[in-house]
């Protein structure tokens, strides 16, 4: 196993020794909190709020403060569910590029089985992803604490670093089967444009995935990484939701906390079915072991010189 | 035994036929050149023989290791110098070093007792923390050779090694090389198109176009396809040019060139009174490759 963490090990210095590459794997969580800043916390705050002047009696019941951690939970998942995306994939780039430069001719020379590399590179970026995610959601839960507004229990705490933990190996999972056919680190840069850019509408962070059409929904959650934030927004919801509740006092009977849920979905929704937080995590699980699978298979036969 | 053992390796590349049945064998501890133009052949015949590429058709046994059937032996009974760095720019020569080691199973521990005699000898211990990238390209090629001789392995391969480096530093990894073979007995594998690295080979291959053209020790091939030349400084004339008749001759500005084949010193034996002013230059690999093939080795 000594060659397989080398080689993990190796991956790992590769990608964090280009701090540029570093930064910008998280582009599209920097693109979601820019956008939030500059008017999508405004865009939701309002939508929230003309929800709550049409039901009598909410508006003085539930405070403004809720509103806003509610609305800075929901991007705080969104940037969660996006470096998720990103991250792995940029650290991936470093296949590509060892195909490139020769690097993995030399890899071939050596007593490193092919499989094992293929795994290498998984780890590395699976590792690369829970650690900048993990650090990530440390910081926002470490600020909320700061603010008094981290309404949340130790449980869900635990959970949300599981979802991460999850998101980042599935993700991987999926892109590790992606980047086996890119000849070219161009080509693959210009992939990650794409990538990022579309990241945040897949997953639901610029607008809720419910506005979408039926079909365009099911695309969105075909993708693990819509659901991993879907359980993400659950967790770290859970909490503000719970408070707005009983705020409300049963007064509407839950129905406003349940509009939320479904406008900013709580559920995926795939093939007209929608599906809970254990139907996520299964689908999730299956997807990342099936892309495991699928790469051990693939990766001697892609790394084949005929 | 021999370290290495082709029979009748072929490789096609689509419709391109990139080695022609070519059969060789290199004895353990010989230096055992593999010489040819770019496009030649050299690096693909590399390349399958430690594993990296697919043969498509012949036999191939590494210290009696069947290739295609016991690669992980092969893998690490052998290191190799490719043409071009694939270390890492981003990561200091330690970090680079400490990893590949890692690829051969080796701790962190016995990487150091690898290294350690390296340090010296191959002037380690002043870049051990530079970045790869930053390094010049005779310090770049120390670190690769120290790389593929990392895990101590019995047949080193040489793919071009000093292709691109100045002389200085073209020198300095000869004196390498020849240092292993004098220290470690090692088995080198050298591909080349310069010919004069071929000089202290103990055996050398020509490959022309994938085929195997010529074989033998740099003096058996010197011999047989190169001719030696006189050089005699002298005025021309017809007395002179009599005595040259029977022999291909030129002259330029103040002396004579004449090729010979054999016999150069009974001619000159036999004209000692009138030859005084000479040399006698050897026939050389350039020679050799030229009378071979018909064209001159690039980069030459």
């Amino acid at each position: 196993m000594r060659n397989f963490w080398g080689l993990t090990k190796r991956n790992l210095l590769v990608f964090f020794e280009d701090k540029q590459a570093v930064v910008f794997s998280l582009l599209t969580s920097i693109i979601v909190l820019a956008l939030y800043l500059l008017f999508l916390k405004g865009t939701f705050v309002d939508a929230i709020n003309e929800v709550l002047d049409s039901a009598s009696g909410l508006r003085e019941l539930i405070s403004q403060e809720d509103v806003g951690a509610y609305v800075n939970l929901l991007l705080f998942a969104g940037i969660l569910g996006s470096a998720m995306v990103t991250v792995p994939f940029h650290c991936l780039t470093t296949l590509v590029k060892d195909r490139e430069k020769g690097v993995d001719l030399d890899i071939c020379a050596t007593p490193v089985r092919r499989w094992q590399t293929a795994l290498a590179y998984f780890a590395a970026a699976a590792f690369s992803a829970v650690l900048m995610t993990g650090l990530i959601l440390t910081a926002g839960l470490c600020l909320l604490a700061f603010q008094g507004r981290l309404y949340l229990e130790a449980s869900a705490i635990a959970a949300a670093y599981g979802v991460v933990v999850l998101g980042s190996i599935s993700a991987t999972a999926l892109f590790l089967i992606v980047v086996l056919f890119f000849r070219t680190s161009s080509a693959c840069g210009a992939f990650f444009g794409i990538l990022s850019a579309a990241a945040g509408f897949v997953i639901g962070a610029y607008i809720p995935i419910s506005q979408f059409s039926e079909g365009v929904q099911t695309a969105c959650n075909v993708f693990p990484a819509s659901h991993v934030t879907i359980l993400l927004r659950n967790i770290l919801l859970g909490g503000v939701l719970d408070r707005m509740d009983q705020a409300a006092g049963g007064l509407d009977n839950g129905r406003f906390t349940a509009s939320l849920k479904e406008t900013f979905s709580f559920k995926a929704h795939l093939f007209s079915c929608d599906l809970d937080v254990t139907e996520m995590l299964c689908y999730v699980l299956v997807f990342a072991l099936a892309c495991i699978v699928v790469t051990i298979f693939l990766y001697p036969k892609t790394c084949e010189r005929k | 035994m021999n370290a290495v053992t082709v029979s009748d390796l072929t490789k096609y590349y689509g419709d391109h036929l990139a080695l022609d049945h070519i059969s060789f064998a290199v004895g353990e501890g010989e230096l055992f050149a593999f010489l040819g133009e770019n496009g030649a052949g050299k690096s693909t015949a590399i390349h399958i023989l430690s594993t990296i590429l697919k043969k498509s058709g012949g036999q191939v046994k590494i210290f009696d290791m069947e290739l295609g059937k016991q690669d992980d032996g092969i893998r690490a009974a052998l290191g190799i110098v490719f043409q071009k760095s694939v270390l890492d720019d981003k990561l200091t020569v330690k970090d680079n070093l400490y990893t590949r080691a890692a690829y051969y199973g080796l701790s962190r521990k016995q990487a150091d007792d690898r290294l350690e005699p390296f340090m010296k000898s191959f002037e380690l211990s002043e870049i051990w923390n530079c970045r790869y990238g930053k390094l010049s390209g005779g310090q770049r090629r120390r670190v690769d050779i120290v790389r593929a001789l990392l895990h101590d392995p019995r047949l080193l391969f040489l793919d071009e090694p000093t292709t691109g480096l100045d002389p200085k530093s073209r020198r300095l990894v000869w004196d390498y090389i020849h240092r292993l073979r004098r220290e470690k007995k090692m088995t080198i594998f050298l591909t080349t198109h310069y010919m004069e690295e071929t000089r202290d080979a103990d055996r050398v291959v020509i490959l022309d176009k994938g085929k195997i053209i010529a074989e033998g020790t740099p003096g058996e091939l010197k011999s047989r396809y190169a001719s030696s030349r006189l050089l005699w400084y002298a005025e021309k004339s017809e007395e002179r040019e009599n005595l040259l008749s029977p022999y291909e001759h030129t002259y330029d500005s103040d002396h004579y060139t004449v090729k010979f084949q054999d016999a150069i010193t009974e001619f000159l034996y036999e004209n000692r009174r009138q030859i005084t002013d000479y040399e006698i230059l050897k026939g050389s690999m350039d020679d050799v490759f030229l009378n071979l093939t018909g064209r001159e080795l690039e980069n030459q």
